[in-house]
């Protein structure tokens, strides 16, 4: 199905300015309004730590964290989010350490092809922010929202429970 | 206490920081300066004459940079359908543009004129003389006819060809009239025995007919290729592969240039499972819109275009007849199947040979046909062929075992094969742990305790694969500092380049962390098989050994040189070369060693090691599911799920463990979940929402139990581990669901809707 183009043509789209915090940098942008967050991560600023895996929202590997909460970028149109702090996988290891969610997933091999991880671990992250008391049942509901092809989940499951147990032992 | 240090050990893998945090670079992350985005123009209809393709308004486009169709493959190898498409989504011709909406908006403005044919989708549609044909006449005998023909060119030879016999048998021919099937694109037929007389032996003979679909590999990142062709023709392709050589030379062959102008870099592969080989889905047309526009391109699918224009596992057909005894002895099985290898030949017909699974079946019959359908190719997906076949022979015998009143575990382990017994391929049976890998389960799982209760069931099935083996080189280097670094071609299909790390540092005696792993590019890495098949830790890890077991030779005689002693005096032991004798311990670290070495004629520690093939042993995986089926809505709810698997050694058990978790959802999913659908006019669910793949939410913890007997060509004993896991899944579901409604269905995927009919034509419910 044939989409109409814009009256000023594609090459043409006026820019919009829009200011982000991506992982704690200040990014002054011009872009066009079409444009995802995704592809103004990946594009325009250059972080491709996020992955597009479906483009519909169906998969979460796109998944970043904009202002506390998992969103999925590739749904998002990066104009909307002008004002907004957002944090990506490049952003969560901190002075050369891993967060305790990196580091679970290297422990219990929570990843394989390592295409999905990203967008698990932002989720993840923002899930036992949240409540790190929930059950493996609720984390595994919780997570329906992420796609790994490779692991099974058990891993991940075995992941995320470890990254609970210990921001629980430590907060 | 292991014999061993570093194999057998859970260690993280190599890979693991860049993979947690996003540093990996996969094929969409690479983004050369000046780069266009391609898009590829796509079939509107299943089946159609293309009478037109006009370019002329997107090439009017602002930011359209190249435009292709077949005009532009200067072999004339078929890149782009011309004259007629074959499936919904088949490609016409390519743009590539300065932005990726403008690249898909000139795709919208490229005009194509068709004239739309009748579309079959259906194999035992298209087997029919009424289908339409995709490819002129291509028709064959079925079994029965195909035995005649064999019997009258035979006579021919001897006798006129008036002759009464061969009337007769002519007139013997006419009855198999429905036995000529059309639309035919490759056969297979396999016969051991005599399974008329098996069948005529059998006590019970069970016959049935089994219905697996298309499903999609569904790796997580869809294919994408960047290539520049620079002005000297040197051509760089960045591809998401399983196989770099293999697309050096598919692009050679291609597009008709040599080796030498082509290096593949094989980017970080989000996912394959057999699906990652393909030249022409996105490879060639990268090339050919870098060729045409002077700049670097990247083509891109889309989760869409994956289902539309990825090659899927095929789905298929199976008519299964097993004869066995009262006392539960198999004595005959005869399958003919249908595969559907849509629009080209391909499909894995010869696996049907594995409905034979690993019993003492004396007589087997296969006949199996490819099918053309208006769909696109096919292509292997973790053990290709094998989990529906496996699905047809497991479901039949369970239902055997039920009507001769057998338990279902001591059915199989009573018909399982042993060491010494002969293999119909020829040859005897290696020592295997078919029974150990089974009792395993069956003890994991509690199945001998197990309850009869309302609405659950419980299931068990065995599936059998041989890791494949392939060409290897890998080049292994030791430091001044005593480290080493590894050096070789083959990508890294999760894990491999975690267990060839830690088969060199065993043998070299250094710690895990000391050794190094660094993949080249086709133009600087020795050949690498492909990563498919199960081959990469068998071939790279025999190759890995050999590698470091000549860095040790070259070891030791430095050491002999520097300590003024012979090799044979010598021992290399937690990086350190000792003298055995000494007294007091004499010994040289492998760090002085390699800084001496740099001063000596010989030079510096390079191990080589180059590899092609050893007979492989074959594996064995064993499940059982324990479900509930509410047989009011159908929906089935997986309580249980028990994987046991005959890996020979792990060579990194957190790894093997992941590959048995893997594999086993994916042949849950292909069981309960998974269909790619085709309606009137081709694939009518391309995406996830349609096409659901689990998520954690949809089943419980897989239990994997890991089972070790050494095969005798493996490094350590270890075999390919990646396939077997999905094998029995799709079986093993079937059987619980069985167990809990008391009614078979032969039809996957085992949907809720399936599940209450299945019911209703029972007897059951309203």
């Amino acid at each position: 199905m044939a989409r109409s183009t814009t009256s000023f043509g594609l090459q043409a789209t006026p820019k919009h300015p829009v200011s982000l915090t991506v992982n704690g940098d200040e990014h002054d942008l011009l872009i066009e309004p079409r444009k995802t967050l995704l592809a103004v991560l990946r594009d325009t600023i250059g972080l491709t730590g996020t992955k597009e895996g479906c483009s519909t929202g169906d998969c979460g590997a796109c998944t970043v964290i904009v202002d506390g909460k998992a969103v999925t970028s590739c749904m998002v149109l990066g104009v909307t989010v002008s004002g907004k702090e957002i944090t990506t996988i490049e952003g969560l290891a901190s002075d050369g350490e891993l967060h305790p969610i990196q580091q679970a997933f290297i422990d219990t091999g929570g990843y394989q092809c390592g295409f999905c991880t990203p967008g698990f671990i932002m989720a993840s992250k923002v899930l036992v922010d949240e409540n790190p008391d929930r059950t493996e049942e609720e984390f595994r509901h919780a997570l329906g929202g992420n796609i790994c092809r490779c692991t099974g989940y058990t891993k991940i499951l075995e992941a995320v429970l470890q990254a609970a147990e210990e921001i629980r032992t430590t907060s | 206490m292991s014999e061993y240090s570093v194999v057998g050990q859970k260690l993280p893998r190599v890979d693991a920081v860049e993979k947690v945090t996003g540093a990996a670079q996969y094929g969409a992350d690479v983004h050369p300066a000046g780069m266009l985005y391609g898009k590829i123009v796509r079939s509107q209809h299943a089946h159609a004459n293309i009478l037109s393709i006009d370019t002329s308004e997107a090439e009017k486009l602002p930011g359209v940079r190249a435009i292709i169709t077949q005009d532009d493959v200067p072999s004339g190898r078929r890149v782009f359908a011309t004259d007629k498409v074959l499936y919904l989504g088949e490609p016409l011709a390519a743009v590539a543009a300065t932005d990726p909406d403008i690249a898909e908006e000139a795709a919208e403005l490229i005009k194509i004129e068709y004239e739309v044919l009748p579309v079959v989708q259906d194999v035992m549609e298209s087997i029919k003389p009424s289908a339409p044909r995709l490819h002129g006449d291509a028709t064959k005998d079925g079994p029965n006819r195909r035995n005649i023909n064999a019997e009258i060119k035979k006579l021919a030879d001897e006798v006129d060809s008036n002759s009464d016999e061969i009337r007769e048998l002519e007139a013997e021919l006419e009855k198999y009239a429905d036995e000529v099937y059309y639309n035919i694109s490759a056969e297979s037929h396999t016969e051991a025995g005599d399974v008329e007389k098996g069948f005529a032996e059998s006590d019970i003979v069970v016959e049935d007919t089994y219905f697996i679909p298309r499903v999609h590999q569904t790796y997580m990142e869809p294919h994408v290729s960047v290539a520049s062709a620079d002005s000297s023709g040197k051509i760089t392709v960045w591809a998401s592969t399983q196989g770099p050589f293999a697309i050096r030379s598919g692009i050679a062959g291609t597009l008709g240039i040599p080796l030498t102008q082509i290096n593949v870099i094989g980017t970080t592969m989000g996912g394959g499972f057999g699906g990652r080989f393909g030249v022409i889905i996105t490879h060639v047309p990268a090339v050919l819109l870098s060729q045409k526009s002077g700049r670097p391109v990247r083509v891109q699918m889309t989760r869409e275009e994956e289902f539309l224009d990825g090659r899927p596992a095929p789905g298929c057909v199976i008519k299964l007849k097993t004869g066995a005894t009262k006392d539960g002895h198999i004595l005959a099985r005869q399958a003919l199947a249908f595969w559907d290898s849509g629009s080209v030949s391909g499909a894995s017909i010869g696996s049907t040979i594995r409905v034979r699974g690993v019993y003492k079946i004396p007589n087997i019959k296969i006949d199996a046909y490819g099918v053309h359908t208006n769909k696109s190719g096919t292509a292997a997906y973790r053990a290709p062929g094998a989990p529906q076949a496996i699905f047809a022979g497991e479901s039949q015998l369970d239902d055997i075992a039920e009507q001769i009143g057998m338990d279902p575990v001591k059915f199989r382990l009573m018909n399982m094969r042993e060491e010494g017994d002969s293999v119909p391929a020829g040859g005897s049976e290696p020592k295997v742990g078919y029974k150990e890998t089974l009792e395993a389960v069956a003890d994991a799982a509690g199945w001998w305790d197990r309850e009869a209760n309302d609405n659950q069931g419980w299931g068990v099935a065995v599936g059998d694969w041989t890791n494949g083996c392939g060409p290897g080189g890998v080049y292994v280097s030791v430091h001044e500092d005593g480290s080493a670094r590894i050096f070789h071609g083959s990508m890294d299909i999760t894990g491999t380049d975690t267990a060839i790390t830690q088969i060199i540092a065993e043998i070299l005696t250094i710690p895990y962390a000391n050794v190094t792993i660094r993949r080249g590019d086709t133009d600087s890495a020795p050949y690498s098989t492909g990563s498919g098949g199960s081959v990469v830790t068998f071939t790279m890890g025999n190759t890995a050994k050999l590698a470091a077991e000549d860095a040790r030779r070259r070891i030791l005689e430095l050491a002999a040189e520097r300590l003024n002693t012979n090799a044979d005096d010598l021992e290399l032991r937690d990086g350190a070369v000792h003298i055995i004798t000494a007294d007091p311990p004499k010994s040289i670290s492998l760090g002085e060693l390699a800084a001496y070495s740099l001063s000596t004629t010989g030079g510096p520690i390079v191990g080589k090691g180059s590899f092609a093939r050893q007979p492989s042993t074959p594996a064995l995986a064993a499940q059982i599911a324990k479900v509930e089926v509410d047989p009011d809505t159908g929906r089935t709810r997986v309580l249980k799920l028990v994987a046991s698997q005959d890996v020979g050694f792990a060579i990194n058990p957190m790894a093997v463990e992941g590959q048995i978790e893997g594999g086993t959802v994916q042949g849950y999913a292909w069981a309960m979940m998974e269909e790619m659908q085709y309606g009137e006019n081709g694939n009518i669910n391309p995406g996830f929402v349609d096409y659901r793949v689990p998520t954690s939410a949809d089943l419980p913890t897989v239990e994997s139990v890991i089972v070790e007997v050494p095969a005798p060509n493996g490094p350590y004993g270890a075999k390919g581990v990646g396939e077997p896991p999905i094998t029995p899944t799709l079986a093993t579901m079937a059987n619980a669901v069985r167990d809990a409604i008391g009614v078979r269905i032969t039809e996957l995927p085992i949907k809720p809707e399936k599940v209450v009919e299945a019911l209703k034509n029972n007897g059951h419910g309203a």
